[in-house]
């Protein structure tokens, strides 16, 4: 085996990627310059949506306002609401978004108030508009201040004190670090968009060229050149692993410009300070590496495997939706790996790369999941090589 | 230079089950000679000459080229050989010059020598105005140009052409079939498959033809006319394959 082979395919590989529009398209228009602005326009539109939500006075019916005059008139002083007094309790109008939420007090309020008995209000809303949302709030504010009053009348009728109704107080402090908080945010997301971008980066390449080699017949070339077959697969498969990390990382680089872009325009994040050390980036990076391999032998191994690009990937699309699945399982709150599923490639990667970000370094599941993929990658690229020495895979027609 | 014996290759075929592709094969072809091996799609020409390029195995037989056996020593006949087929494509993102230097570095050759090599064969094949021009840009004339620079650039004794001239215009077939007679006269010992009869006619110093993975007959178009009652190579061919269909 010569590296200096290996080198040829590898920087032939790289020369044909990167001169191919579409990978362009992929690794750097989409994530550095769509992702950035769509997800401005989209805090853009959300910002200016919430503003015209909030600056717009709420509509609302109030049905058996003549049984409460007082609460009537506490929403009327409301800047914000707008009361129309209608005794008809008709729900169309709220679904046809004229009005903005319904207020029914029952006919029993006064009489309940004085025997100094619970009242049921009913509030009628439409939890999938934004402005009906934010007259229930309104209305909630209006009531919680009213009932605050009759306690406090209630209070005084017994002579007794406001702090009578707070025997206890209990004052919050938050210890995380801020390395920790800025880790329980990046946790939830962040595996799951490594591992996809993981694949999707290493996907186009492995398929282009292995199965495209095959289609476009420039595969036998390559067989009848001093490079052995071992050689070629290795330089190629190296060749994948370097465009699936630059697009990782591009598309990292792109996800936070876009979520920051988005994110500064619809009003900022709060909690979050980015911090996060060099000895826990160093860990991620020797979790991600062989997860990058693991990814591109297996791609690799497929392409090999198929006779045409369109073949290749519809037997990838299985194993793509298997890597969403497992990245989903990731982002599920309060799921614990035990001691065996660390064996598991994708999965172990996403919740090592969880605890890292929490600040947790547990060196049995660093070490699992390093030697599981690194194991799993190794017999993926065996397979790829043994693969390319059949002449019924090479020459399947 | 080229020495076939007994050169049989069985498929294992999932649908058809056991195929025979070629079956016992016997020719040689020597320096400066043209060996045309002329048959109808499917006759084992693709399958003979895959093996004679070391691609695939054979199941049985002995193939030397230039005194080195295929099975024994595939990467020593690798250098010893350059292949060309109508299948084999060219990286559309390469200009000639740079797959022409590509294919010098895998054939294990020193830069120096890429370089002088290219230059001089960029001018024997007229190709010098395009030579930086990338590939999806090129005519079919000029890909099949660069086909076979990159198929020369390691000076090979020995050139496996499979059908070159197919899906090409009558003008670019004339080229290539120019090309492989002044490799001929340049002593190279050349393997030309194809099934176009007036091609075999004017280029092949001895022709093998093969028909249902069998050799039925090989010598000079002399020879053959000899043996036949005709004077026209495809008529002669047509007579070849009715003996051999009546003889089964």
């Amino acid at each position: 085996m010569s590296w200096k082979n290996i080198r040829l395919i590898f920087i032939k590989e790289l020369v044909g990627t990167i001169r191919d529009k579409r990978t362009i398209i992929a690794m750097i228009i989409i994530p550095l310059i769509f992702f950035p602005l769509l997800f401005a326009g989209i805090g853009y539109f959300s910002k200016v949506g919430s503003i015209k939500s909030e600056e717009a006075d709420s509509k609302i019916i109030i049905h058996g306002a003549k049984f409460s005059p007082q609460l009537v008139k506490h929403l009327q002083d409301y800047e914000k609401i707008e009361v129309l007094i209608i005794e008809d309790d008709s729900p169309s109008k709220l679904h046809n978004g004229d009005i903005q939420a319904v207020l029914v007090i029952p006919q029993d309020f006064i009489y309940k108030i004085e025997q100094e008995e619970p009242i049921k209000l009913i509030l009628k809303y439409d939890t999938t508009e934004a402005k009906s949302r934010i007259a229930k709030q309104r209305i909630n504010q209006v009531i919680e201040k009213y009932k605050g009053e009759i306690l406090l009348q209630r209070l005084s009728r017994l002579d007794l004190q406001e702090e009578f109704l707070t025997p206890l107080i209990l004052q919050e402090e938050n210890m995380a670090t801020a390395e920790k908080m800025t880790g329980s945010f990046l946790a939830v997301l962040l595996p799951y968009l490594i591992i996809i971008l993981i694949f999707t980066g290493a996907m186009h390449t492995a398929v282009d060229i292995t199965a495209g080699e095959k289609e476009r017949g420039t595969i036998a070339t390559l067989l009848v050149s001093q490079i052995s077959r071992l050689e070629i697969v290795l330089g190629k498969c190296f060749a994948v692993m370097l465009i699936s990390f630059i697009s990782m990382v591009l598309g990292l680089i792109g996800l936070t410009l876009a979520f920051l872009s988005g994110a500064s325009i619809a009003g900022g994040v709060e909690g979050v300070q980015f911090g996060i050390s060099i000895s826990t980036v160093f860990l991620l990076f020797l979790v991600l590496f062989p997860l990058v391999g693991l990814a591109s032998a297996v791609l690799v191994m497929v392409g090999i495997f198929a006779r045409n690009i369109r073949e290749a990937s519809s037997y990838i699309t299985p194993i793509y939706m298997l890597t969403i699945f497992l990245g989903i399982i990731s982002i599920s709150q309060g799921m614990e790996l035990t001691g065996k599923m660390f064996l598991v490639p994708v999965l172990n990667s996403s919740f090592v790369f969880k605890e890292l970000l929490m600040g947790k370094i547990y060196w049995s599941h660093i070490m699992t999941t390093f030697s599981a993929n690194i194991i799993i990658a190794g017999i993926a690229l065996f397979g790829a090589t043994r693969l390319f020495g059949k002449e019924e895979v090479l020459f399947r027609s | 230079m080229i020495q076939v014996e007994g050169l049989t290759k069985i498929f294992n075929d999932k649908k058809r089950g056991r195929v025979v592709a070629v079956n016992n094969l016997k020719f040689n072809c020597r320096k400066g000679q043209v060996f045309g091996l002329l048959g109808p799609n499917g006759a084992g020409k693709t399958t003979t000459l895959r093996i004679l390029a070391t691609m695939i195995l054979p199941t049985k037989g002995k193939i030397m080229v230039n005194g080195l056996d295929v099975v024994e020593e595939p990467r020593e006949v690798r250098k010893q050989i350059g292949f060309l087929s109508s299948e084999t494509g060219l990286y559309d993102r390469f200009t000639p010059r740079e797959t022409v230097e590509f294919f010098g570095r895998i054939n294990g050759m020193e830069d120096k020598i890429i370089k002088k090599r290219t230059t001089e064969i960029f001018h024997n094949l007229d190709m010098e105005n395009f030579q930086d021009v990338r590939v999806n840009k090129l005519s079919t004339g000029m890909k099949q140009k660069l086909s076979i620079a990159r198929s020369i650039i390691h000076n090979p004794p020995v050139l496996i052409l499979d059908e070159p001239t197919v899906g090409l215009d009558i003008i670019t077939a004339k080229t290539v079939v120019e090309y492989v007679k002044s490799f001929r006269d340049q002593g190279k010992c050349i393997i030309y498959s194809t099934h176009i009869m007036r091609e075999a006619e004017k280029l092949c110093d001895t022709i093998a033809i093969i028909h249902q993975s069998n050799l039925i007959a090989q010598g000079t178009l002399e020879e053959l006319k000899k043996n036949s009652s005709s004077d026209d190579l495809e008529e002669i061919f047509f007579e070849l394959i009715d003996q051999g269909e009546n003889s089964e």
